[in-house]
Order: structure tokens, then C-alpha cells, then sequence
């Protein structure tokens, strides 16, 4: 097609040469996944995975339940991947996240907590009525409060000490685990307000999670934040050389990771109605599969939240796809260990590729 | 001089710690809403009992761990011991270790797989496992019947991990239920591991309900995972009147949900009871006494009817 030339200083669009976007990848096997499980159900189960063609029980052709259901079961992980997101692109990681979902959901529960529990005093109170049937806004600042707060230690050791991101991080993970537990000795905190109970009621989980998608999407895209942020993971030194305030941007980058799985916490607390000390235990590390199969290089610089998404659905049409073939838990473990592996080494195998293509 | 001081010190020391008696607990995790009710039974009840010191530490889930830590208990020279096993078949190093330092240990909770072949000075102080999904299958078998199902009625199970001796056994004891002739109108669609966990429960009832099938019944190895189903239900618009739930451990989340008439029927385990136990049965081993080495302390059935006179006991 030697018309398709745009006339820019001689150069002519070659189709060959044009990149394939790296989503575009994670998008096409996410299909071939939903095709898999399309295939096994209609020849095991004689039942169709995605579609409902006996009966439209929502009016539609597809299986609404089972569609909300694959989302709703990552979205949680989902928003935690966020984070995980753009601090896999500055070049660090993050192992805290789990424990950090688990004593900030401690930490906010116990200031959500409502006086009346079926017209008997709450049976789980922590301290006592006068901090009980607080307005929801207390909870849920101080619950950002101990993710950010959490993040910025990470951060500020990260930058200021300089030790491996891995091991300040992996010190956070257990540390804060050890702060959940100890926060109400052990014990669960349950029966929020109504208005607590609202934040993770029914899909609000999967609108949080799209709302601080594109929103992270768009600031990684177009602000100052975002470029800095693909700069230092690319090459740090270099970044620092052209100006960028590396510590102080990690430390930042850190602190919204922290935020990110803060703000997790309190919706799985309220979606839960209650908080118990092993919860998010392994969040982290489905957080970070999910960026990793969305193409987000561990080697840091490069990577997308819209690629992290198709890698959260990716986890999501997994685990219901098993349910849905009835095959046990074990295979679904085995499978997903497979998937995260064979992710990576697919990305390896593209970069090369572009590498010798120059 | 300082011969004299040190010997007399050293003196001093042995009668103090003859008097006062030592206990190292090993627990197989901290973050476990029925272990820590165990736990704090266990400290409360040390807190009553003139010149007992325990010390617990947190296995973590941790075989290796655990072992390390009774034969730090056996090194800094406990009166005895007191393990709730990580894996009730790796028990064996655990007894050995205890009984060459003729320490006396106590299993308390999750069932020793040499239970049958304890050393003279152990014991194992618990609840009988088969009691607790019996009870919650055969009521939720009974509920089934009067609301007139016995022609045939549908189900899902929820299992905890895979890895818990308490889930297998509670797992079969529903099979088990639905074997019996009265029982064997029930029919279970699927059955799935939550991993104890609500959250886990709650999304995989949602894709239970997504297949479109349709059933009364959801049996689950605990509480937490029975909420997580109704949970799921409520938001799916079934009306918890026409679905049966049963759940194991009478938690106070359950009970407000038996209360609120969610849930069905749970089964009360005397959790501060057996730490109680496992702690007397401790001291009285230290102490030469005799004691019974399997110490069982029963299951209690919790429905609408009698759900009052367990709000103040978990």
C-alpha cells in the first residue's frame, strides 16, 4: 500500500514496522482464556460459560451473574494492584500490601462500629460506646492514614537508606501483620454502621476499582508524576542526573501504593461487615501477578494500569472458570502458578524480540 | 564469699521456680478467630491460678517452627507443655522431643495423629471433631423435612483448607448426614474449598449461584464461611427463609446472624473450655497426678431456639 504515506518528512507508515501495543497481547489471551473455559463447559458440562441461552434472567443473553462476579472477586486485589502498578514501573516492589490490608482494616473497623447490633449492645466492641456510631468519614480518614502512613515508612527507607526495596518492604509485611494482631489481641471487630457498610455493599467494590483505574491510568499517562515515574525505573541514574528528585518521588510513589491498599482494606472491611487479623494474607502477591501478567516489567520502566486490568479480569475468569467446570482448588493454584510464569517469560521473549528489531 | 553469694543465689532461684510453675504454649496461629478465643482461655485461666506463668508463641502455621519452639520451652525448663499442632501428623517429633526431657505436653484442640499411642505423661484435651458437622447436617436435615423437601432437596458445601484435618472430618460428616436413609433426599451440586475465610466464601457462592441452579441448602465447614454465603445470597435477593444454613463454631457474628434469622443452625465449640482444660490437665501432669489422656469436652447444638444462653459465651 504504497499510499499510505503521511507526509512527514518522507517518512511512509510501514505496517510492518508499527508496534503492537503490549495490552493488546494481555487483551488477546484474556479471550483465548474466556474461549478455553467457552470450549470445556459446552463439551463437559454442555453449559455455556459466559452465556445464558435457556432462560434471559436478565434480559440479556449473557450470564450477568457470572460476568459481575468475575470482577467483583478482583476488584479488591484489583485496586491494591494499583499500587503494586506503579511501583513495579518505578523499578521497586512492594510486599507490604497484604499485612497492610490487614491492620488498616483492624484500625478502621474499630471506629466503624455500630452501638445496636439487633437491639442488643454491640457484642464486639473495642472501646467502649462513646466510640461507637461515629460519623463514616472518621474511619475511613484514619484508615488512609495507616496506609499512607505505612507507605511512607517504605518509602522513606526505600530513599533515604537506601536497603533493597524487597527487604524494607518484606520488614513492613511482617511488622504490620504483627500490628494487626496486636491491635485488638487477636480478635475479629465486626458489625459497622450502615453508613460504613455502604462503601462495599453489593458492586461498589468494582466501581471503586474502575474509578481509581482510570484515574491512575490518566495521571500515569499525563501528568509530571507519571513521566517521573517511568523515568526513574527506566534508568534512575539517569533521571536523577536530569533533575528529578528520585528519593522524594519513591517516597511518594510508596505513600500511594500504601493509600491505594489502605483504601482496599476499608472496602473489604465493609464488604465483609467485619475485620479479622489474617485478612489480605497473599494480597500482595496476587496484586503483584496481576501487573505482571498485564505486562508490567519487574525490571522496571515499563508496564500500563489498562494492562494490569486485563491481568486482574484474567485472574477473575480463572477462578470462576474453575468453579464453574467444578474442578478442585488445587488445580486452580497449580494453574495460576503456571499462568503468572508463562506471563512472564512470554514479555521476556517480546523484548528480545523488539531488541534485536532495533 | 562470692562463692557462698553465687550458690546462694543459685538456691534462691531453684525454690522460686519449684514454687512458681512455668508453661510454654505453642499455638499453631495467632490470626485464627477460634484459636485466639482458645488462647485468651488459656491466659484467663492462668491469670485465676496461683504462681502459673505461661508463654505463648505463634507457630504460624510453621511445622518447623513449632517443633524449634518446644524444644526452646524444654531448654529454658517449662513444667510442662501445651501444643495445638500445626499438622496433626507431624506430631511425633514433638512427643519424642518432650518425652526424652520428661516434660509433660498436652495436645489440645486439633487432634495428634498418636493419640491412640501417647507417651505416660502427655494427653490431649478437645472437642470430638465427628460431634460438630454431625449436629449442623442432621439439623439442617430436619429443617429441610418440615419445610417439605424430603422429595428431594439440593446443596453446595463449602470446605476449609483442604490441608485441616477439622474440614476433612466436618466435610464427611455432611456426607456422611446425607448417606443416612432420613438424610438422602439431600443431594450436593458441588463442593468447594473457601479456606475458612468470608470473603473467599461469599465470591464462591456468587459463582455457585451464577451456574443458575437451583437448591436449599449450603453446608459450610464454619461460620465465617456461612456468613460469607448468605452474604452472597442476600445480595443475589434470596430470601434467607426458603434457604437452609448451617455453619460450625458459634461465633458471636453468627449467633447476631442466627438471631436476625440468617442463619440457621451452628455449633457451639467450648473453645475457653478447652484451653481451660488443657492448662489443668498441664499443671496436674507437672504435678505427677493422673490424668485421663484423652480429655473431651462436648459440642452444643445453637438454633433460634436456644441461641440466647450462648450470646455472652464465645
Amino acid at each position: 500500500m504504497a499510499e499510505t504515506s503521511h507526509g512527514t518528512g518522507g517518512l511512509t507508515f510501514d505496517a510492518k514496522k508499527r508496534s503492537w501495543p503490549n495490552e493488546a497481547n494481555v487483551f488477546i489471551a484474556l479471550i483465548l482464556i474466556l474461549l478455553a473455559f467457552e470450549a470445556l463447559g459446552m463439551t463437559f458440562r454442555d453449559q455455556s460459560f459466559l452465556f445464558d441461552f435457556n432462560e434471559a434472567r436478565d434480559g440479556t443473553i449473557l450470564n450477568m451473574a457470572r460476568i459481575k462476579i468475575i470482577i467483583l472477586q478482583v476488584s479488591i486485589v484489583g485496586i491494591i494492584a494499583l499500587g503494586a502498578t506503579q511501583v513495579i514501573i518505578s523499578g521497586g516492589i512492594d510486599l507490604s500490601a497484604g499485612s497492610v490490608v490487614g491492620l488498616t482494616a483492624m484500625v478502621t473497623m474499630s471506629f466503624a462500629q455500630t452501638g445496636m447490633v439487633n437491639g442488643n449492645p454491640n457484642p464486639k466492641s473495642l472501646f467502649g460506646p462513646e466510640w461507637m456510631d461515629l460519623p463514616v468519614i472518621l474511619p475511613v480518614l484514619l484508615g488512609l492514614i495507616v496506609g499512607i502512613g505505612a507507605g511512607m515508612i517504605n518509602g522513606l527507607l526505600i530513599a533515604f537508606t537506601r536497603i533493597p526495596p524487597f527487604i524494607a518492604t518484606l520488614g513492613m509485611m511482617v511488622a504490620a501483620r504483627g500490628a494487626a494482631q496486636w491491635w485488638s489481641r487477636g480478635q475479629p471487630v465486626s458489625f459497622p454502621t450502615e453508613s460504613f457498610a455502604a462503601i462495599g455493599d453489593g458492586m461498589m467494590p468494582v466501581v471503586w476499582f474502575a474509578g481509581l483505574a482510570i484515574l491512575f491510568h490518566l495521571i500515569l499517562k499525563y501528568t509530571v508524576y507519571g513521566k517521573h515515574t517511568y523515568a526513574i525505573g527506566s534508568n534512575e541514574d539517569a533521571a536523577r542526573m536530569s533533575g528529578i528528585k528520585v528519593a522524594r518521588h519513591k517516597t511518594l510513589v510508596y505513600a500511594i501504593a500504601g493509600a491505594l491498599a489502605g483504601f482496599s482494606a476499608i472496602v473489604l472491611a465493609s464488604k465483609n461487615l467485619t475485620a479479622q487479623t489474617g485478612m489480605g494474607l497473599m494480597y500482595e502477591l496476587d496484586a503483584i501477578a496481576m501487573a505482571v501478567i498485564g505486562g508490567v516489567s519487574l525490571s522496571g520502566g515499563r508496564g500500563s494500569i489498562i494492562g494490569t486490568c486485563i491481568g486482574a479480569l484474567i485472574f477473575g475468569v480463572i477462578i470462576s472458570g474453575f468453579t464453574f467446570l467444578r474442578l478442585d482448588a488445587y488445580y486452580q493454584e497449580m494453574v495460576k502458578g503456571v499462568i503468572i510464569v508463562g506471563a512472564v517469560v512470554l514479555d521476556q521473549w517480546r523484548q528480545q524480540r523488539a531488541s534485536l528489531k532495533g | 564469699m562470692t562463692k557462698t553469694l553465687i550458690v546462694a543465689g543459685v538456691a534462691a532461684l531453684m525454690t522460686t521456680s519449684a514454687m512458681a510453675q512455668s508453661i510454654g504454649v505453642s499455638m499453631a496461629r495467632f490470626d485464627d478467630n477460634f484459636l485466639t478465643t482458645l488462647r485468651t482461655g488459656m491466659e484467663d485461666h492462668a491469670a485465676t491460678l496461683d504462681g502459673v506463668d505461661i508463654q505463648v508463641e505463634d507457630a504460624q502455621d510453621d511445622v518447623a517452627a513449632q517443633l524449634d519452639q518446644i524444644n526452646n520451652f524444654i531448654a529454658s525448663g517449662v513444667d510442662a507443655i501445651v501444643v495445638n499442632a500445626v499438622d496433626t501428623n507431624a506430631v511425633d517429633a514433638m512427643s519424642k522431643a518432650a518425652e526424652d526431657a520428661g516434660v509433660p505436653l498436652v495436645y489440645v484442640n486439633r487432634e495428634p495423629a498418636n493419640v491412640d499411642s501417647l507417651p505416660d505423661n502427655q494427653a490431649f484435651v478437645a472437642s470430638n471433631e465427628i460431634e460438630s458437622g454431625t449436629l449442623a447436617a442432621f439439623e439442617a436435615c430436619k429443617m429441610l423435612r418440615s419445610m417439605g423437601y424430603a422429595g428431594g432437596a439440593k446443596g453446595y458445601m463449602l470446605m476449609g483448607q483442604l490441608s485441616n484435618q477439622a474440614a476433612v472430618q466436618r466435610s464427611k460428616d455432611v456426607e456422611d448426614i446425607i448417606g443416612i436413609d432420613m438424610c438422602n433426599f439431600i443431594t450436593l451440586i458441588d463442593k468447594q474449598t473457601a479456606n475458612w475465610s468470608r470473603d473467599e466464601a461469599s465470591d464462591l457462592m456468587t459463582n455457585f449461584i451464577s451456574a443458575g441452579d437451583e437448591f436449599q441448602v449450603v453446608f459450610a465447614n464454619n461460620d465465617e464461611m456461612a456468613l460469607g454465603a448468605i452474604q452472597a445470597l442476600k445480595a443475589a435477593d434470596y430470601d434467607m427463609a426458603d434457604i437452609v444454613v448451617v455453619g460450625v463454631d458459634a461465633t458471636q457474628d453468627a449467633l447476631q446472624a442466627l438471631q436476625a434469622g440468617d442463619l440457621d443452625a451452628t455449633v457451639f465449640q467450648d473453645a475457653a473450655g478447652q484451653g481451660a482444660g488443657a492448662i489443668d490437665a498441664a499443671l496436674a501432669l507437672a504435678n505427677g497426678e493422673d490424668v485421663d489422656q484423652k480429655v473431651y469436652i462436648p459440642f452444643q447444638l445453637v438454633t433460634e431456639a436456644n441461641v440466647d444462653d450462648f450470646t455472652s459465651k464465645n
